[in-house]
Formats: C-alpha cells, structure tokens, sequence
C-alpha cells in the first residue's frame, strides 16, 4: 500500500516518533471522523502561514509584533533572554514574568561550530540602546552551552549599563527550560541572581 | 539492592533461563569459558546499564541473535515479599539500549547506579595499579561518583566544557575562551576538592588493609597530585592558563586540568609500582576495591552489591584467607570459582552454589 508506506514514512521524520507510533497514527486516521482528518490535514497545511516570528523578540505569534511586545500592560524595563522560540512559551506558562523577550535563536558551542555573530545579539544590543531598558534575564538552560552564552552576554551588555541577571537554579542541573514544572520556573524567576 | 533472581535472554553464551539467586552469597563455580564471568557481567548490567569490560553493548548479544534482555528483580532486604521488589530491565535491540525500572524507562544511568550500587572485583583492575593514569582517574572518579551524585555532574559538566574549550582553541576563538576558562577552573576545582577528600579518606584505610594482607612491613601510601598544584585560587589557575595560551592555541589542546591530575602509590618517596611485584601489584588493585566498597557504606550508610571475578585465584592461599576476612559487608556477594578453588571452605549455610557448564547453571 504505496500511500500508507508514504505517509509512515513521512510522519517517521517528526522528533519523537518511530516506525511503531506512525503506524498507529496512520490506521487511527484511516478509521477516524472524515471532518477529523480533513480539519487535521487543513491546520498542518496553514501552520506556517499561521504563525510567523515577532520582528522584535523572535518568538511566534499570530500578529507582528506579538502580543508581548505590543501590551502596553508589560513591564518594558526588563527583558528575557531565551534560547529558542518555544522557551518565550514555557515561561508564558508561568505567569510570574511580566517583561518582554528576546530569542537568541541558538546558543555559542565551539563544539558545533556556533559562535555569538551565529546569534540575535546585535539586535538585543540595538533595543537595549534604543533605552529603558534596566534588566536582562538571561534563561537559556544550565548547561555548559547556556552558562557560556549567560557568560557572554554579561560581559558584552554590561558596557551598556543594563544589569544582568540569571535564572537561579531552582532547576535541575542539566534539566530543559521546557520540561520545568510551573511552580519551579516561577521560583527561578523570583530568585534571579546577578551575574 | 540485592537481587532475588534474575532473567537473561540471548546474552553472551548463556542459555536463557531465569535464576534463583535469593542469598547473601552466591557461587558460581565452573571452568572458564562456561559462562560465569557473563552472568557476573548481566548482573553489571542492571547495575549500571553497561559492560565492565568496557565493550560495546553489539559484543554481549549472543552470536547469531540481534538483541539481548536481561531482567532483574531486587528489593531493599532478601527477606522482603516479592511485592515489594523492583523490576530492573536492560535491552539492547536494532542499537539502542532501553533501559527500565518498573516499566518505566530511565533516561539517565545515573538514576541506576544509585538503585544498585555495585563495586565488581575483576582482573581489569589490575591497570588500577599498573596501567595508564587515566585508569586510576576512572577509579577514583567512580569511587567519587558512587557516593555522590554531584560529582558526576560535576564531571560531566567539567568534560564538557574541555570539549568546547578545546574546540575554542583549535579555532583560535579568543573571543571565547576568557569565559570558558570561568567554567572550566568553576568545575575543575571542584573536582580537585573533591578529589583532595576521596585521597585523605581513602589513604590510611589503603595503609592499613594493604598491610593486613600483604604482610609487607612497610608503608604504601595514597598520593593525588592535582595538575593544578602550585596555584591556590581561581585567579592564579586563570593567570596560569592565560600563559599558556599561545602554547595551547598551537597544539589545539588543553594542557592542564583535572583531566591530567595523578594518582599513584608510593613508599616514601618512591614511586611503588615500579618496584612492586605483579601479586603486589594485584592486591594493590583489589585494596583499592575494599576500601572503595567500605567508605561507600559509612558514607551513605548502604550495603553495596559485591561481585568477585576468579580475583581469590590471584593470592596465595594464606593471602587469600587474610583478604576474605576484610571484605565488608556487602547487601549481596557474588562470587565466580575455578572447580578446583577451595570454595567449600568460604560457603556458609546461607550461601547459594551454581555450577556453571556450557552457560547452563545448576544447583
Ligand atoms: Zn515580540
């Protein structure tokens, strides 16, 4: 069954699921609701049309610029380092942040060959001078790579006069911004420490 | 944790079967080849989820099959009800290797090694006392390691950052290695603290037990000379490494660190191993272990599993007697024999005794 075998093969691509889930997915489909499936097919089709990066802080939304950087409700002094897009999310969850953000998209790793002019710096650099800006907090994870960009980004914005502080880590060593629990994140949040 | 029994499945030579192995003691006596070094290493494998002989996990599929399982049921004392016991499961299938407690998989191997701390006796070991220094560095830091879950952390973190540290120099990123020299002498001294610690605990325990079997009359000492040593704070080490960066930068390499500190055993000044016998040389190795699994119990106040490979077969008999009397208590033993060992001799009425042929165990 040519179709089948495509679309397995296909959904094998997606992070997270071998050959054993795709298949599952595949034969729900093919007993599933006909609206399910079409409405389904529709909403992956128009994702990327949907949802596009903030030209300000780089995360997604649906509007440009997003509704963060365009709340006037938001605290302005203080902005959010993040590591990727989905980050700004996590953080979202938690309610306790009420500043802006700004994604890295990535984070310096010799090893992989990234270094800062690889990440969104300078245009974190153009907003701090554009003023009003007293506080980075650097979120990216406690990890070698992310205690190395935390480095960096002190040393390069503290010629800026911004302070810059770090996620106290009330996370787990090693443990994923993304997998962080609610209450955990909130407490990080609160417990910033300078760097 | 002790183990009440264990199941194995295309893993090395053995036969799959599942075993009884409900005792404080159990021997596994047989010829070499017959599959008692394997059942030692399937229990390792639960332990810690890898090979103590330091091979690829494809190496311990039996020949002509694809995957192994091994499956192992433990509880915190013997006498507990099987209710109360744990699944420990390892597999190796299409080259990825699931590991689970209780059906629920465990993505990191640390979790393992804190359910079933495990201190194996081998031939191996003897690089403990004559091999390269990075074999001692693997002692200690796993001596370390069992009894702290930080300091794996801390060494995987440290390992790391030497990578990207590394790599940094090799592209001449300048602009980099200010900050990941912050992180690598952050980690590194914490190693060396802690490795100052493990050299002073273990060091007069080393003295004593050495001497109780060896008979030698004179004193072998435990020295750790960090890479590190002539500096005293942060600031100096980073002094240090500024020095010799041009020096680094040409050879693409870190020259200095944690990853080159030095174990070694003296008699007073003189370096031990090169004077010392092979049997002296063995029984320093299998010292080391005692020493391992008795500060390992006053430091968390558990029994840690004890597996004995042929290693009696390496002292005389009058050393052998000695050594026996100095192994601590252990929350399970296992041991392996050669048919002619006196095995008899060491049994007790709670020992349990399977003889091995063929990779077929029976009692
Ligand atoms: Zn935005």
């Amino acid at each position: 069954m040519k179709a089948l075998e495509e679309f397995v093969s296909l959904l094998t691509r997606l992070p997270g699921i071998g050959r054993k889930s795709a298949l599952r997915v595949a034969y729900h489909l093919l007993r599933t609701d006909r609206a399910f499936a079409q409405a389904l097919a529709e909403r992956i089709a128009g994702l990327q049309d949907a949802i596009v990066f903030c030209s300000i802080c780089g995360s997604y939304t649906e509007t440009d610029p997003c509704p963060v950087c365009s709340s006037p409700a938001r605290d302005r002094s203080v902005i959010c380092a993040v590591e990727q897009p989905q980050d700004v999310v996590t953080i979202e969850g938690s309610r306790e942040y009420r500043g802006l953000y700004h994604v890295l998209g990535g984070l310096i790793s010799p090893l992989d060959g990234v270094g800062p002019e690889d990440l969104k710096i300078q245009s974190l650099i153009a907003r701090i001078r554009e003023g009003g800006v007293a506080e980075v907090v650097v979120a990216t994870n406690p990890t070698v790579e992310g205690d190395t960009t935390a480095l960096y980004l002190k040393r390069l914005l503290e010629a800026t006069g911004v302070s810059v502080t770090r996620l106290a880590t009330g996370m787990p060593v090693g443990g994923d911004l993304e997998y962080a629990d609610r209450l955990t994140l909130a407490r990080s949040f609160r417990g910033r420490t300078k760097l | 944790m002790p183990f009440s029994s264990i199941r194995y499945a295309a893993f090395r030579n053995l036969v799959d079967a599942e075993l009884d192995l409900a005792a404080e003691r159990v021997f596994f006596v047989g010829e070499n080849g017959q599959g008692k070094t394997n059942l030692l290493e399937a229990l390792y494998y639960l332990a810690y989820g890898v090979s103590f002989r330091g091979q690829v996990d494809a190496e311990a599929v039996k020949r002509g099959a694809a995957e192994f399982s091994l499956s192992g049921r433990c509880s915190e004392a013997l006498s507990d009800s099987p209710i109360l016991s744990e699944e420990v499961f390892v597999s190796w299938a299409e080259r990825v290797k699931t590991i689970k407690v209780q059906g629920k998989p465990v993505r990191d191997r640390k979790i393992l090694v804190e359910k079933n701390p495990t201190i194996v006796f081998c031939h191996e070991d003897y690089s403990f006392a004559a091999g390269e220094p990075e074999r001692r560095r693997f002692f200690f830091d796993q001596a370390a390691g069992l009894i702290s879950l930080s300091y794996i952390d801390t060494l995987r973190e440290y390992k790391r950052i030497l990578r990207q540290r590394n790599a940094a120099l090799r592209e001449g990123r300048f602009d980099l290695l200010d900050l990941l020299d912050q992180q690598y002498v952050g980690r590194g001294i914490e190693l060396m603290a802690a490795r100052r610690r493990l050299q002073r605990e273990f060091d007069d325990r080393f003295v004593l037990r050495f001497e109780a079997v060896s008979l030698l009359g004179r004193e072998v000492r435990l020295r750790y000379r960090p890479s590190w040593s002539g500096e005293e704070g942060i600031a100096e080490i980073l002094a240090k490494l500024a020095a010799k960066r041009s020096e680094e930068t040409a050879l693409g390499t870190s020259l200095s660190g944690p990853h080159r500190d030095r174990w070694s055993f003296a008699v007073g000044a003189e370096n031990f191993a090169a004077t010392a016998s092979t049997g002296q040389l063995r029984l320093v190795s299998l010292t080391l272990r005692l020493v391992q699994a008795e500060y390992f119990t006053e430091m968390t106040g558990r029994l840690p599993l004890l597996l004995f490979d042929d290693v009696l077969l390496e002292l005389d008999r009058s050393k052998r007697r000695r050594f026996l009397e100095l192994i601590p208590p252990a929350g399970q033993a296992f041991f392996t024999f050669l048919p002619g060992e006196p095995w008899e001799e060491y049994r007790t009425d709670s020992t349990l005794v399977y003889e091995a042929s063929d990779g077929r165990f029976a009692n």
